[in-house]
């Protein structure tokens, strides 16, 4: 596994962990504007206003839009994807102008990941890539517009006024023989995770983020695989998260579970590990009902147990590969039983671009019957080493 | 039968041939080495060529391990906003972009007087640092240029990723230049880059895939937008390269994208090109093709003499070994086998020949390497190659050409020794005269080759892609000339036997000598026509040479009128593409000692495929201070006024003759806002380039192009100022500028000149030595033939002394017939050089100027050493007995 990062080249990278911090916890009463950096900390009470949110806040250090999801041709064969795209500011900001951004900045750079799995055939097709602000990355403003190569992720004005509701872009290829083109349309309204519209990660008052996210899409679009165009429909999970905190003290990784439950509800989990393997007290799961209504609850009302592990023989990682969820439903009181398992074991992104290896992948749900009730994403990471020293 | 004729083969090659080469050794390692020499000089400019062409090198392939496609404007630079562009027109379609800025950079002057090419020349390649990391074959490194273990020096120290890029400083530079000049993390590497002296910090080293070939010593790379800032071309780009994700269907994609491109590309008025790195290498190889064939040609000289000592050689033999032919043939031995057996024998000289030739070819050509990369780096393209790979293709080319080449020179004498008669045997003494050569004695075939190669020299030479161009006719002309002059030779030499004839001198020496020589055998006039190739082909390029060193002298006397002339430090030869920014040279021009002053500005353009010089000049100072000599000479002064010669262009004679262009006629040129019409106004000669020069008002140069950079600044000054005390004030001012006076830069234009010439120098010279090695070879066995003569000779009283003073008037009166017939040859030869070869090759127009001196020394030198080895040859003779084997 390669993780030797260095101290400045690690911030950079903690775009991937951070990005992948999908925790929210109580915020300070009294936090303050900015950090020792010059950055925003995410402010309690903030007034959101869209698309203007939607797109980028260079304010703030670190900033990603997560795309993952589950898709099916017409000829019934099925995918699972993911689409990641990360900002970190290299320097902290100036004073915003409407001059054009430089062909090749050095204020900002881009990293984004794409995922495609066959759940068929097994095979897992991945890609990264680093891109510094200019012609070639770079997201808007006052829409979400973010692009990285030929990869973007846009907020369809077109689409949108014909729909009546916020409509979504995704354009995105694995290597030379995949690409896959999404039109994503919100089932449900937008989830603002955490108190007050601040999720805190971590123990430390600035360890914390504003995150948005849109907990069922549907995906319609096109799939072109290995030189054959096939139509996808299909259901995805979409993140919009900035902050410009990083990891907390004793911490060592995290395990991030989205799921898409057949009934219509969804379940956000995140366990956040410690240098001794228990669980961090800033960890949770949010339930978010056929309603729209969220509910979070903390880390003694739910239980994370690794059945199952699978060795990557690529960085030497042993991701857990069958996980039970046991989580306290906080409408019925009543826990509930989720059984993840992977649609195929090695979903592993190496980490070749970003420097960080970790596991996400495209999971099947089941209930302790061994019913299937939904679909999900799973996000590992830090199990290769400890990421405690990188950050 | 085919199994007994391989046996008597067998023991005709062990008894027969094997055997006499063991009882001669000298004379068969003569021989040997003869044909080596040839093959070497062969091999030699082959393995070099083949490594200067190699050297052109696409040097972002070692980073991104080859692209698909480059984009490049059909002239000057490409605007950063064909990235977005193309990023827009390609959509989805899985391409990296790659963006390259390219430059030349030199260390800084230690010493004012170095001259110019002297220093390294370091390429520099600005590249997107963080991009690269999405290149396959980087991310095979790790984290490629992000990760620490490539941002490491050699000390283990490292460079943060983002202070690399914040620092407009940094480079990256080899592992190799690393360890050759000790460099670590932060060592300062201090660089003249356009006219700024400037003091880089290693940031780390170069990281590649391990299987790439290994950077380069000379390659840097630096941050994509610092290299723009220091070479002043912000918002600019030489090249985009294309990339496309791996995969298996990556080819597929690439024939749809390239086909997407193409189509843009022309709906786009041409804005930018597409090409492949192929196509790059080739249109490399193509402008150096006439040049590297014109040194393959001139490296076949020594051969071809070779070859008619080879001939010699194996004639000789069959005189020889004459009696033992017939014997065998009485002992039941077939006409056949005889001449397979010779044959054999033939193809085994080659293959020895050859086989020595390949070494020695080896070690010539690590030598003949530097010489023929310093041509192409002053002519063509930046080339540092110091050494040439040995190379299995060119190994198998020459063995070939070595064997083939022996085999045909024993033919001849192969045919002879299968047709003795077995009675022969009877008569071994006056069988001894050597009865070959017959096709010598045809004055008639010598006059046909003259004419046909008369009628060959009339033809156009051979047009090549890219605008090369072949003059294949001139050159068998040439070769008509040489052998059908070598046929005649012999009768001058039967003619100057007679003439020596006619003096009654007292000489024992001199009259036996002119007996022999008045009705020559047809050893002697093969070893005439071999004297006459060589001195031929040797005092016709000493020609060419004298006639363009006296055409060079005038033109950069003309030429070289100004008081001073400026470039940028860094700019080390004609394919430096270092300049001078607007604000530095603004400030040069308006210093108080310049009355007059012409920027020079330069852009190469593709004009169809085929590239050019597009220059920027005041076209009136370059009347007045470059004083052109006219072809077609402007027939009115608009060209010359800015105010009317917009639509005006002067050409070069190269240009005018590679692209058929002449005064009065219009012409579409390539630029970034588009085709541009213009009409040529006049042609000049010019010998600076070969890929010829389009000459504009600099002003419109500048509008067209859109930058105001400056190739190079000349100054008139003002009467009574010093050009030296200025000179000293500008390179004070700015050390990153290259400041000459007139008289500097004319000796170095000379310098220059004759330096491109060594090679042609080296060829001629071992062209000499294997004919004047033939003429010993000639003379050892003609006295071998008359031994039994000399005995005579010897018993009636001769002395040695004598005998040998004999030998050498032979050889002597054999070297002046072979002189007086190359000499006439080399004059043809001359013409065809400058007036049919040159000028198709090159397009210049050279004044024909006769290097007496030169020519004199030759003969001397020829004459001396061949009377010498001859006198030394008849000593020796004169000890053998009358009748030992051999």
């Amino acid at each position: 596994m390669n993780f030797d990062l260095e101290r400045e080249w690690g911030r950079a990278n903690g775009i991937v962990l951070a990005l992948l911090l999908h925790c929210h916890v109580v915020c300070a009463a009294e936090t303050p504007a900015l950090n020792a950096e010059g950055f925003a900390i995410p402010q309690a009470n903030r007034q959101f206003a869209f698309p203007r949110d939607h797109g980028s806040h260079p304010e703030f250090a670190i900033e990603w839009w997560y795309v993952t999801g589950h898709l099916v041709t017409t000829d019934q064969a099925q995918f699972g994807f993911q689409a990641t795209f990360f900002r970190r500011a290299l320097v902290r900001p100036g004073v915003p102008d409407n001059s054009p951004p430089p062909t090749f900045g050095n204020d900002q750079i881009y990293l984004a990941h794409m995922a495609l799995v066959d759940r068929a055939s097994g095979v897992f097709r991945s890609q990264e890539r680093l891109n510094r602000a200019g012609w070639d990355a770079g997201a808007a403003r006052n829409t979400l517009d973010v692009r990285n190569g030929n990869w973007s992720l846009r907020l369809s004005p077109e689409k949108s006024a014909g729909a009546g509701k916020e409509v979504f872009e995704l354009q995105s290829t694995v290597g030379a023989d995949a690409a896959l083109m999404l039109t994503l349309t919100p089932k449900k309204p937008l989830v603002i995770f955490g108190t007050n519209g601040v999720s805190r990660k971590a123990a430390e008052a600035s360890a914390s983020s504003h995150y948005l996210t849109y907990s069922r899409l549907s995906a319609s679009g096109r799939l072109m695989l290995d030189g054959t165009s096939r139509d996808v429909s299909g259901e995805a999970w979409m993140d919009h998260e900035f902050s410009s905190s990083q990891l907390g003290e004793g911490q060592i990784g995290w395990d991030w579970l989205s799921l898409q439950l057949f009934d219509g509800r969804e379940l956000m989990a995140y366990r956040m590990r410690r240098t001794d393997g228990s669980t961090d007290p800033y960890s949770t799961v949010a339930w978010n009902d056929g309603q729209g209504v969220v509910r979070q609850i903390g880390p003694n009302d739910f239980t994370w147990t690794v059945q199952q592990r699978w060795h990557s023989r690529v960085t030497g990682a042993d991701y857990p590969s069958l996980v039970q969820l046991v989580a306290k439903n906080p409408a019925t009181g009543k826990p509930e039983t989720f059984i993840v398992q992977p649609m195929v074991a090695d979903q592993e992104l190496s980490g070749k671009v970003g420097g960080v290896a970790y596991w996400e992948g495209a999971c099947r749900v089941w209930d302790e019957n061994k019913k299937e009730i939904g679909r999900a994403y799973m996000e590992l990471t830090g199990y290769g080493e400890s990421l405690k020293e990188k950050f | 039968m085919a199994a007994s004729n391989k046996a008597v083969l067998g023991i005709l090659w062990s008894r027969f041939a094997w055997r006499h080469w063991r009882i001669s050794p000298i004379s068969s390692v003569l021989l040997l080495l003869i044909l080596a020499i040839g093959v070497a000089a062969f091999v030699s400019i082959r393995l070099a060529n083949r490594a200067a062409v190699a050297s052109f090198q696409n040097f972002s392939d070692l980073i991104t391990s080859g692209s698909d496609g480059i984009i490049m404007a059909p002239a000057g630079a490409l605007s950063e906003l064909v990235l977005t562009e193309l990023r827009q027109l390609l959509g989805p379609e899985p391409v990296n972009l790659v963006a390259v800025v390219e430059t030349s950079a030199v260390p800084p002057r230690r010493d004012e007087d170095e001259t110019i090419g002297s220093r390294p020349v370091f390429q520099l390649l600005g590249l997107d640092l963080p991009a690269l990391v999405n290149l396959s074959g980087q991310q095979t490194n790790g984290r490629g240029w992000l990760g620490t273990a490539t941002s490491r020096g050699t000390d283990g120290s490292r460079k943060e990723f983002t202070e690399v890029l914040r620092n407009p400083l940094a480079v990256f530079i080899s592992e190799a230049l690393a360890r050759r000049d000790q460099l670590q993390i932060d060592s300062p590497l201090p660089l003249v880059i356009n006219e700024h002296a400037v003091e880089l910090r290693v940031a780390g080293i170069i990281p590649t895939d391990p299987s790439q070939p290994a950077v380069p010593p000379h390659l840097l790379i630096m941050d994509l937008p610092a290299l723009q800032r220091l070479t002043d071309k912000t918002g600019q780009l030489d090249r985009i390269e294309l990339l496309l994700e791996a995969g298996p269907r990556r080819a597929q994609q690439w024939a749809l994208i390239r086909k997407k491109l193409e189509a843009a590309s022309s709906s786009r008025s041409g804005r930018w090109l597409l090409s492949t790195p192929a196509d790059r290498r080739a249109a490399a190889s193509t402008m150096t093709q006439a040049f590297r064939l014109n040194l393959d040609i001139l490296s076949l000289l020594a051969l071809l003499v070779g070859l008619y000592l080879v001939f010699q050689g194996l004639e000789g033999a069959v005189v020889r070994r004459r009696s033992e032919i017939a014997v065998l043939r009485s002992l039941g031995v077939t006409s056949r086998q005889v001449q397979g057996a010779w044959l054999v024998e033939a193809a085994a000289i080659g293959l020895a020949g050859g086989l020595i030739g390949l070494v020695l070819g080896w070690l010539g050509a690590q030598f003949a390497v530097r010489m023929v990369a310093r041509t192409v780096n002053t002519l063509y393209y930046a080339s540092s190659v110091d050494s040439a790979a040995f190379s299995f293709g060119e190994a198998i080319v020459a063995l070939i050409v070595a064997i083939t080449a022996a085999t045909v020179a024993g033919w001849r004498p192969a045919r002879v020794a299968a047709n003795t008669p077995p009675a022969q045997i009877a008569l071994r003494t006056g069988a001894a005269t050597y009865p070959g050569g017959q096709w010598l004695r045809r004055p008639g075939l010598g006059l046909t080759l003259i004419v046909l190669g008369g009628l060959l020299a009339s033809l156009p030479p051979l047009r090549l892609a890219g605008g090369g161009r072949l003059p294949l006719a001139a050159y068998a002309a040439g070769l008509c000339w040489i052998f059908g002059a070598g046929i005649f030779a012999g009768n001058v030499l039967a003619w100057l036997g007679r003439l020596f004839a006619r003096f009654r001198i007292d000489s024992v020496g001199l009259r036996l000598a002119g007996s022999h020589l008045r009705a020559p055998s047809g050893r002697h006039r093969l070893a005439v026509a071999a004297l006459v190739c060589a001195v031929g082909m040797t005092a016709g390029m000493a020609i060419l040479v004298g006639s363009f060193e006296t055409t060079m002298r005038g033109w950069i006397s003309r030429t070289f009128q100004a008081d001073l002339y400026i470039s940028s430090d860094g700019a080390q030869s004609a394919s430096s593409t270092s300049r001078i920014s607007p604000a530095t040279w603004k400030n040069v021009v308006t210093n108080p000692a310049v009355e007059r002053a012409n920027v020079i500005q330069v852009t190469e353009i593709n004009l169809g495929g085929v590239t050019t010089l597009l220059m920027g000049s005041q076209l009136a100072f370059f009347r007045d201070y470059a004083r052109p000599a006219w072809l077609s000479p402007p027939l009115h002064e608009d060209v010359f006024d800015p105010e009317r010669n917009a639509g005006l262009a002067l050409v070069s004679e190269a240009f005018s003759e590679r692209f058929r262009v002449h005064r009065g006629d219009r012409m579409q040129v390539p630029t970034p806002i588009g085709p541009r019409s213009l009409t040529i106004a006049g042609v000049f000669a010019d010998y600076g380039n070969e890929r010829g020069s389009l000459l504009i008002e600099r002003q419109l140069f500048s509008d067209w192009l859109g930058n105001e950079l400056a190739s190079s600044l000349i100054l008139a000054l003002k009467p009574g100022a010093n050009a030296e005390r200025l000179r000293a004030e500008l390179r004070a001012a700015y050390p990153g500028l290259g400041v000459f006076t007139s008289s500097y830069l004319r000796d170095e234009a000379l310098r220059i000149f004759r330096q491109t010439f060594t090679v042609t120098y080296a060829l001629e010279l071992i062209g000499i030595i294997v004919a004047v090695a033939g003429l010993v070879f000639t003379m050892a066995s003609l006295l071998w033939e008359r031994r039994g003569d000399l005995a005579t000779l010897r018993s009636l009283g001769l002395r040695r002394k004598e005998l040998a003073g004999a030998a050498a008037w032979e050889g002597a009166l054999t070297a002046a017939a072979g002189l007086l017939t190359g000499l006439a040859v080399s004059l043809a030869l001359g013409w065809l050089l400058i007036y049919r070869i040159n000028k198709q090759t090159f397009g210049w127009t050279l004044q024909t100027d006769w290097p007496v001196r030169q020519l004199s020394v030759l003969a001397l030198l020829v004459l001396a050493s061949a009377t010498m080895a001859a006198w030394f040859v008849g000593g020796w003779a004169t000890r053998l007995p009358a009748d030992r084997e051999e």
